[in-house]
């Protein structure tokens, strides 16, 4: 009995393997070993990004219902903050003071909530006071920010960094603390104008329990703290970092480009996206805008241009490895894997996917956040009817999957170029990933994201080959998915409605 | 005389979009018993255990739960303050196994462990399929999942909706079985089409029509009446499998 089980449940994974396993002899018959396993291996680096993409997509719609189409936006923000990290800090930790006396000011919301509970307000003062002070504090950002250099270090600096022989040079500019104090303070001001407009002056249906308000003070003193070390630290701290080995700053980046992300992410699913759970429809349209509001962000800070990262020196000795084995010896630039000379980075994002895609299948199976994912992405009500706070869930998978994303940003920024529509491509093959996968399905997305990334190398190597128009690579993407559509609806892991 | 009453609703008004489909629905459900909502097709049966739930929150009246209301709050804190859910349509999650599908049900850590013994004692049958997913269950034991899910947590109020819905006689028995050993320890709001198993459930009764309660009164009296029955019930007099 359980063995006929098996054999049901795994229909689509057995299907996809077969038919994997015929093309992948027939085309090491007719293409030679040497074109072969370099062609599976650029499919493989290409799946590896698209399914970072991808998981984050498909979870945060199986659970959430949101299509996220910032989702791109995320794997570029990735890209740039952690380049950022790597060649020049100094953007990130001059700007770190600001935020975090902004996230300060936030955390104040039920501090206001409980003191405004007690207050009378009238009638018209309460109707216009949300929107009068969250203008007031987007006023206050504004000028918070205002002709702050590091925004302007960053136009020029950038191009600067690449081929200045003392990246430090570029590190130490900056205005005067006694100046810069007040942005912060300002940040602060602005946040806790913010939280007063959340709180709601007069609104009475919400109450602020006594050790809310006493966690949110606790919250905002520890972020003052932060601030205050910020500050003082903002010109330090990036040349210490810049004095790393750069292969730490390179995997420190990697984890700084994710966090980040996952930051990011958490911001926009409790700002933008949880006030309209009401509104599906004006979901897809907020994170529509948001994807070109963001693009628009980074080209108005590091211009429309596109940058080059360069990778880290455990990448990038000059020569070629005999072996995966030897490359751990002499960390060259390229290995020969089977015959075939392939990029040695290439190999990493590689495993660099597969490790995302363990770590992903640990928590989903072996956590109770996982076993809440999976059990919401079925049915949510129920999930909440079982006394857990689905909405904290939404956040986290929210964080979750644009945390991967921006790591599969920041992990191809050293081989493709670091625009500001970098992500647009990697969003709508993720897009076809979760379709061919099944909505809600994050071992779908990783068969999804293997096929597609085999079908655009393999495709990519017809059209050289036959002389044929490159469009076929991309063209075979979307026959895969209106096959897997056509065969199973629902997509190869998707549950049947 | 309030104290008794672990759940108090009082004229409550829910709305699905735009439909008016609770117009004022009152009960009482006196602590430790088995009270049951009796009614027709789409009466409103199922919107009044989601609108004490806050799942489809009232937008008038007062859900008082031990005395406390809690009409407007977040559909998890109501359950977390010991509410147990069981749905119809044998709602349990399918991708998940049976023992995930009782775990997730934790609120404090180690509640499965301590409630393990007492739901095997109900239904024995899901000690043997305890590694399996709940998709190879049939439907009769998806819906003992349904039922011992809400279980794990100490619920001091279960609003259980048609546990008998599709299930084969001898099944009924069993559940009917385990409904009455655990209202021993925890109270029941039933809503149950089978009249049978409900008159022989349950103490107290309500009757919905049209999104108001119309009857109530205790079991006992409903059974006399059965031009009562007859008129509020229509089919669902007829009986069911369980007689």
């Amino acid at each position: 009995m359980t063995g006929k089980n098996f054999w049901r449940d795994n229909a689509a994974l057995l299907w996809v393997v077969l038919i994997l396993a015929v093309l992948g002899v027939a085309g090491y018959l007719s293409m030679g070993q040497t074109a072969f396993v370099r062609t599976t291996l650029s499919g493989l680096t290409l799946g590896a990004l698209f399914f970072m993409v991808a998981a984050g997509l498909t979870l945060i719609f199986g659970l959430m219902d949101v299509l996220n189409f910032a989702h791109g936006a995320m794997f570029m923000l990735g890209a740039y903050l952690g380049w950022q990290f790597f060649t020049n800090p100094t953007f990130l930790f001059g700007l770190m003071p600001l935020i975090l006396a902004l996230l300060a000011g936030l955390l104040l919301a039920p501090f206001f909530g409980r003191l405004f509970s007690t207050l009378e307000f009238s009638e018209p003062l309460q109707r216009s006071a949300p929107a009068l002070l969250g203008l007031a504090g987007a006023v206050v950002i504004f000028l918070s920010a205002r002709g702050l250099d590091i925004l302007e270090l960053a136009k020029t600096a950038m191009v600067a960094t690449m081929t200045a022989a003392d990246p430090l040079a570029e590190a130490s500019p900056q205005e005067a603390l006694s100046i810069f104090w007040l942005r912060p303070v300002g940040m602060f001001l602005a946040g806790a104008l913010l939280a007063m407009a959340t709180a709601r002056p007069g609104d009475q249906s919400r109450t602020f329990h006594r050790d809310q308000v006493r966690r949110a003070l606790i919250g905002a003193a520890v972020l003052l703290l932060l601030t205050v070390a910020a500050t003082l630290f903002r010109e330090a701290a990036p040349r210490a970092v810049l004095l790393w080995d750069a292969n730490l700053r390179f995997f420190v980046a990697l984890l700084v480009g994710a966090l980040l992300g996952a930051g990011i992410g958490g911001a926009i699913e409790i700002m933008l996206i949880r006030p309209l759970y009401v509104r599906p429809i004006y979901q897809v349209i907020v994170t529509l805008g948001l994807a070109y509001v963001l693009r628009e962000v980074i080209q108005l800070l590091w211009q429309p241009l596109a940058y080059q990262m360069s990778r880290p020196p455990l990448f990038s000795q000059p020569g070629q490895a005999e072996s995966i084995l030897a490359w751990f010896r002499t960390n060259n630039v390229t290995v020969d894997v089977l015959g075939v000379t392939f990029p040695s980075y290439r190999l990493f994002i590689i495993f660099l996917g597969i490790v995302m895609l363990v770590a992903l299948g640990l928590l989903m199976n072996y956590t109770r956040l996982g076993m809440i994912i999976r059990a919401g992405v079925q049915d949510r009500q129920m999930v909440e009817a079982l006394g857990i706070n689905v909405q904290r869930v939404f956040t986290l998978v929210f964080m979750l999957g644009a945390g991967l994303a921006a790591l599969g940003g920041i992990g191809a920024a050293p081989f493709i170029p670091v625009q500001p529509n970098m992500g647009d491509a990697f969003q709508l093959q993720a897009f076809i990933v979760v379709v061919i996968g099944g909505m809600g399905s994050y071992s779908g997305a990783a068969i999804g994201a293997l096929l597609l990334g085999l079908a655009r190398a393999f495709g990519d190597y017809l059209a050289l080959k036959y002389n044929l128009s490159p469009a076929i690579a991309e063209a075979s993407t979307v026959i895969i998915m209106a096959i897997v559509l056509l065969v199973r609806p629902a997509g190869l892991f998707g549950r049947k409605e | 005389m309030e104290k008794d009453n672990i759940l108090e609703v009082e004229s409550i008004h829910t709305f699905i979009g735009q439909f008016h489909i609770l117009e004022g629905v009152s009960l009482r459900v006196p602590r430790g018993s088995i009270t049951v909502l009796l009614g027709r097709n789409g009466a409103g049966k199922t919107t009044t255990l989601k609108s004490i739930l806050g799942l489809t929150p009232p937008r008038q009246g007062v859900v008082r739960f031990d005395g406390q209301p809690i009409q407007g709050k977040p559909a998890y804190e109501i359950a977390a303050m010991g509410i147990g859910y069981v749905p119809e349509h044998r709602a349990i999650f399918r991708n998940l196994t049976v023992a995930e599908n009782l775990k997730i049900a934790e609120r404090k850590k180690g509640d499965l462990d301590r409630k393990a013994d007492f739901i095997f004692s109900l239904f024995p049958d899901l000690k043997r399929l305890y590694r399996l997913p709940g998709n190879h269950l049939s439907g009769g034991q998806q819906q003992m999942l349904a039922v011992a899910r809400a279980l794990v947590a100490d619920n001091k109020l279960l609003l259980i909706d048609e546990p008998s819905e599709g299930l084969a006689p001898i099944l009924i028995e069993q559940m009917m079985e385990a409904i009455r050993n655990l209202s021993t320890t925890t109270t029941v709001l039933l809503v149950e089409q089978n009249f049978i198993m409900a008159s022989q459930l349950a103490e107290n009764y309500y009757i919905l029509d049209d999104g108001k309660t119309v009857h109530q009164g205790r079991m006992a009296d409903l059974v006399q009446d059965k031009e009562l029955i007859h008129r509020m019930l229509g089919t669902a007099v007829r009986g069911g499998g369980a007689g």
